[in-house]
């Protein structure tokens, strides 16, 4: 198919927004859609069919699965997405302690037996008050109480709200783990085990993949996962769409398959964060666990039992 | 008369070569550095692996030996700086013993604060990418500059002495007498280098005393800036000072009697000596059971949920046996022993300052470690070894030769020089001698 | 003796190892199946998602590390090949319509593809099929924040209109579509339209107030997966300040708070400058006993 020079500068701006749309939101502003955002051209063409069968071209940095990602630079990794804003809500409600979110977690991002970046704890506040399922991530605070006293800046706070490691920084003084309240650090203890595949990767704290020993480790919100246009692994990983994630400066949250309103669902199902009285600020939301269509089932706790007796 | 004392006290007080028993202590002394270079030379090869330390009890014996010398460390600033300013003569020939106690203290403070790092290879990130935010940049500025200002206090006083020893040129050998030539060939005894010298000291008196409280304040923020339960405390600035002076104090004790009965210094370091110490040391355990009873008194009797779990655990739960025998050899026997005339004499007083510095090092340990087991979300998600902690071998004997190194570097420092001021007690038993002065 | 030890080794090797190689073939291996679906991106591009599964234990599970070889039309042989690819650590594959593809995409208005894998040590070799129809959203608004858009559909040649076909209306939001009022799904109607009023007063939009507003068919047996996009000035602009560049206790370094910068600097200076001052004395006692 012969295309004149006009309608193939039209088809290629058009590729091009589309890629750039394909990328997701990855970089570039969703509702800005006449400019790219940050994703450089790589020059690079590469010719795909459009759906109406015509051939176009497109460049191959605004491909989905860009080929060969670019990993961000550190000093890009440690200022963060622009324009983004992330949040997570948990819904306590649906959570029945399956923890595909863990396994999923701890899978993509190759932790250390044993240690988990998220924890699904069985709470009970007190003897007659109801017990519940509450799966927690790295609460990303808005003041992060970690960040605080990390004497080099290996872990820092970034535009996005994003709570991130470097552990090409780290000294490995561990300051940061007792001053999270949450409990959410870990650390590597020893060399990390890590595959075949996962040791040729460039260390990017993004990813935080691979993991170095003697060095701290915690969830990251999946900003590598964001900046392809998709999801964090643990909330594409839940089947009862607990986590909602999403960007709170789109005023939108979603679990993949759902989607509301943020400010509307924080405020019609009551919505809080962990400890605020400590004034961290967490970037996490819980829903309540009301309206249960499943009882509280804690197998772990009589497993535990067996195994004593 | 007075130049046959001043002789002899220079033969009584000159340092001595190390006898059979020094000998013995030495070489012992060396292998538990050994055993400890070893089992950090197995930690550097696996990492934090080998310690029991896990993700919930983070910091362990290393965080609680850095408090320790830290703590016993600030005895210089006591002992030199605040009886100096005040005036108190009958502590001058403690003075050294307390600062080589000092700067020894304060340098394996530095080193083991390194060995609890995950990467000690990027301990450089410290200085090329230092956050003046965290207290643990503040914590290494006030250490460096106690070191050097605790260095410039053990320096100037000891310049008198190097030149009597600088006489000694057969007795000392080759290396020393270069050593004391390059240290101070150029001290002339000089009215001029007098005042220099006395001003020095007391400009050193002054300013070591808040770096000494800086020192230790900052090291006990790197607790209470967090939120932890036994932790979160506007008390613990107040607490670890008070608590640094009554281990230091009790590490003079055992100092005192240590050089006394070796090197036969019972004129110098007199039972009055010990009777003084002794109330001193009294004094600083009140003050601190002062502070400990407000530590635990206040939070237990408002039993906030958080806290309880980890205040039961040390009133009655599985740190109780720890916790009474820490609180009792730490304050409540010395205090008892040390209160009576006869328990400030100097077997007792030695006794006692012994019961002060073990129970100060398990002190040290209650407060890094069970707080660290009680978080304020359970524990749950972790293997079963991650829910508690007991030190493994490495980690006691690195602990272990990181104080039989502070241990080596004071033997040295006694052997290299005297551990009592020679020109001091010179000075001072010339004074006792004036009989208008004496009144 | 001698002979004896030398028969025996390979003995002990046959022994050893054939059944262990007996069963390494017949019994590990697990069957595979490839799952085919088709995006339409904004009616310009449009991409493939292959994703291999296996039953492993009583459970699916997506497999990473799968070769896997794209055809078009529903004959597998080379010259209908794709595109080719690996599935990553989410037993997922995305691969891009090509340009190669084009005679074939425009032979008919159904569309086949093949997604084949070869045996590995671990899996039998798996297959996928899928076969769509070309259809596309347009999507448009009316007065009164209504937008409208319509399902079409290549029926022989001509584009026409498709009926009782769920579809999504809302504004893009990050990897989602965050509905325009309570309703989750519009099924169309006989002239292939939907109409679904915008509801989200003041959400966020650009620096000029525009939102993307998206019409999507998800998941359909038949089409694929569509979606149709267009940008509308009815969003609000909301100013974020972030704290990023602020002098906080948490922000990162040569960002301390002023009253900690100075406090910590005022005591260095004042502390070092008389161990500075003592170290010059020093010099100056030396230079006495010198004379």
């Amino acid at each position: 198919m012969k295309i004149n020079e006009n309608s193939r500068r039209d088809f290629l701006a058009a590729g091009l927004m589309a890629s750039a749309a394909l990328a997701g939101c990855s970089s570039k502003n969703p509702f800005t859609p006449d400019e790219l955002g940050e994703v450089k051209p790589s020059g690079e063409m590469v010719k795909l069919l459009s759906v109406d069968g015509e051939v176009i071209e497109v460049d191959k940095a605004f491909l989905k699965p860009v080929p060969d990602l670019p990993s961000v630079s550190n000093d890009d990794a440690r200022v963060g997405i622009p324009g983004k804003k992330f949040a997570m809500v948990i819904d306590l409600s649906r959570c029945k302690s399956l923890k595909k979110c863990q396994t999923a977690c701890n899978h993509m991002h190759h932790i250390h037996p044993g240690q988990n970046w998220i924890k699904v704890y069985p709470m009970q506040e007190s003897e007659k008050t109801a017990p519940y399922w509450q799966p927690t991530t790295c609460m990303h605070c808005d003041e992060p109480p970690c960040v605080k006293v990390c004497p080099v800046d290996a872990t820092f706070k970034r535009k996005d709200g994003i709570v991130l490691i470097d552990s090409d920084r780290c000294v490995g003084c561990r300051f940061c783990m007792a001053a999270c309240p949450y409990s959410s650090r870990v650390f590597n203890w020893e060399e990390p085990t890590i595959e075949k595949e996962v040791a040729h990767q460039p260390y990017s704290c993004e990813t935080s993949v691979p993991q170095k020993k003697g060095t701290v480790g915690k969830c990251d919100f999946c900003p590598d996962m964001v900046r392809q246009g998709s999801l964090p692994h643990c909330v594409s990983a839940c089947p009862n769409g607990v986590f909602f994630f999403g960007d709170i400066l789109e005023d939108s949250i979603t679990n993949g398959s759902e989607t509301f309103r943020f400010s509307e669902l924080i405020k019609d199902k009551a919505g809080y964060r962990l400890m605020e009285d400590l004034g961290t600020k967490p970037s996490v939301y819980y829903l309540p666990p009301v309206n249960r269509n499943f009882p509280f089932e804690n197998h772990e706790s009589e497993k535990a039992e067996e195994k004593k007796s | 008369m007075e130049k046959l004392a001043e002789n002899k006290i220079i033969e009584d007080l000159l340092p001595q070569k190390f006898g059979k028993q020094g000998v013995i202590w030495v070489i012992s002394l060396m292998i538990v550095c050994a055993i400890g270079a070893f089992a950090y030379a197995r930690q550097l090869y696996y990492g934090l692996e080998v310690t029991a330390l896990r993700d919930y009890v983070s910091w362990g014996i290393y965080i609680s030996n850095f408090v320790f010398f830290v703590a016993i460390s600030l005895v210089g600033s006591l002992i030199t700086a605040v009886l100096r300013l005040t005036d108190v003569h009958w502590s001058t020939p403690l003075t050294r013993i307390a600062e080589i106690i000092a700067v020894s203290a304060i340098a394996f403070a530095g080193l083991i604060i390194i060995v609890d790092m995950g990467r000690p290879d990027r301990f450089y990130n410290l200085f090329t990418h230092g956050r003046l935010q965290s207290p643990i940049i503040w914590d290494v500025i006030v250490i460096t500059t106690y070191l050097f200002v605790s260095l410039l206090l053990l320096y100037f006083p000891l310049l008198p002495d190097l030149k009597i020893m600088i006489g000694f040129k057969e007795r000392n050998g080759k290396w020393l007498q270069k050593l004391y030539e390059f240290l101070g060939s150029f001290w002339k005894n000089k009215p001029a280098q007098f005042k220099i010298t006395n001003r020095a000291i007391h400009i050193l008196s002054v300013t070591i005393i808040p770096v000494a409280f800086a020192i230790h304040t900052v090291t006990s923020w790197l607790f209470a800036t967090t939120y932890r339960p036994g932790w979160d405390s506007t008390n613990f600035g107040a607490y670890f000072i008070s608590g640094a002076f009554l281990v230091g104090a009790g590490g003079v004790l055992i100092a005192m009697y240590v050089f006394r009965t070796h090197y036969k210094l019972e004129k110098y370091i007199t039972n009055d000596h010990f009777d003084k110490m002794g109330k001193v040391v009294v004094l600083l355990a009140l003050i601190y059971l002062y502070f400990n009873i407000n530590e635990f008194l206040v939070p237990a009797f408002k039993m906030k949920k958080s806290e309880e779990e980890h205040l039961m655990g040390l009133f009655t739960g599985e740190f109780s046996p720890i916790f009474w025998f820490a609180i009792s050899t730490s304050m409540l026997i010395p205090i008892l022993i040390l209160i009576t005339k006869t328990g400030r004499k100097p077997n007792a007083a030695f006794v006692a300052g012994i019961l002060v510095v073990v129970g100060s090092w398990f002190k040290r340990y209650l407060i890094v470690t069970p707080t660290l087991l009680h978080p304020f979300l359970p524990m749950h998600d972790v293997p079963t070894t991650y829910t508690h902690y007991f030190p493994t071998w490495e980690e006691w004997a690195i602990a272990g030769g990181s104080l039989a190194g502070a241990l080596l570097v004071i033997t040295f420092f006694a052997r290299i020089f005297p551990i009592i001021p020679i020109h001091e007690t010179i000075i001072e038993a010339a004074n006792e001698n004036l009989p208008h002065e004496n009144v | 003796m001698k002979m004896f030890k030398f028969w025996l080794l390979p003995m002990v090797w046959i022994i050893v190892f054939t059944p262990a190689i007996l069963v390494g073939q017949t019994a590990d291996k697990n069957t595979l199946s490839l799952n085919i679906k088709y995006f339409n991106d904004y009616n310009i591009t449009h991409h493939l998602l292959i994703s291999a599964k296996s039953k492993i234990e009583g459970k699916f599970q997506q497999i990473p590390n799968i070769p896997v070889q794209v055809f078009i039309s529903s004959d597998a042989n080379k010259a209908n090949l794709i595109g080719k690819g690996v599935t990553n650590a989410k037993g997922v594959l995305l691969i891009n319509i090509p340009a190669v593809a084009q005679a074939e995409w425009l032979k008919s208005p159904n569309q086949n593809f093949i997604a084949v894998s070869p045996a590995t040590q671990k899996f039998e070799e798996g297959r996928g099929e899928l076969t769509i129809t070309k259809a596309k959203i347009k999507i448009d608004t009316t007065a009164g924040h209504i937008i409208t858009a319509k399902l079409v559909a290549l029926v022989d040649t001509t584009w026409t209109a498709i009926a009782a076909v769920d579809m999504v209306v809302g504004v893009k939001r990050l990897s989602s579509i965050l509905n325009a009022n309570e309703t989750a799904s519009y099924p169309t109607d006989s002239s292939g339209l939907v109409q679904a009023e915008f509801k989200r007063d003041s959400i966020p939009g650009d620096a000029k107030g525009n939102i993307t507003i998206v019409a999507a068919v998800l998941d359909n047996d038949i089409y694929g997966n569509l979606n149709a996009e267009m940008v509308v000035p009815w969003g609000k602009y909301y100013t974020y300040e972030s704290n990023f560049d602020h002098r906080t206790l948490f922000a990162r370094r040569g960002h301390s708070p002023i009253w900690l910068a100075l406090l910590a600097y005022t005591i260095v200076v004042a502390v070092w400058s008389v161990i500075i001052y003592l170290f010059f004395q020093i010099k100056q006692i030396q230079k006495i006993g010198i004379e």
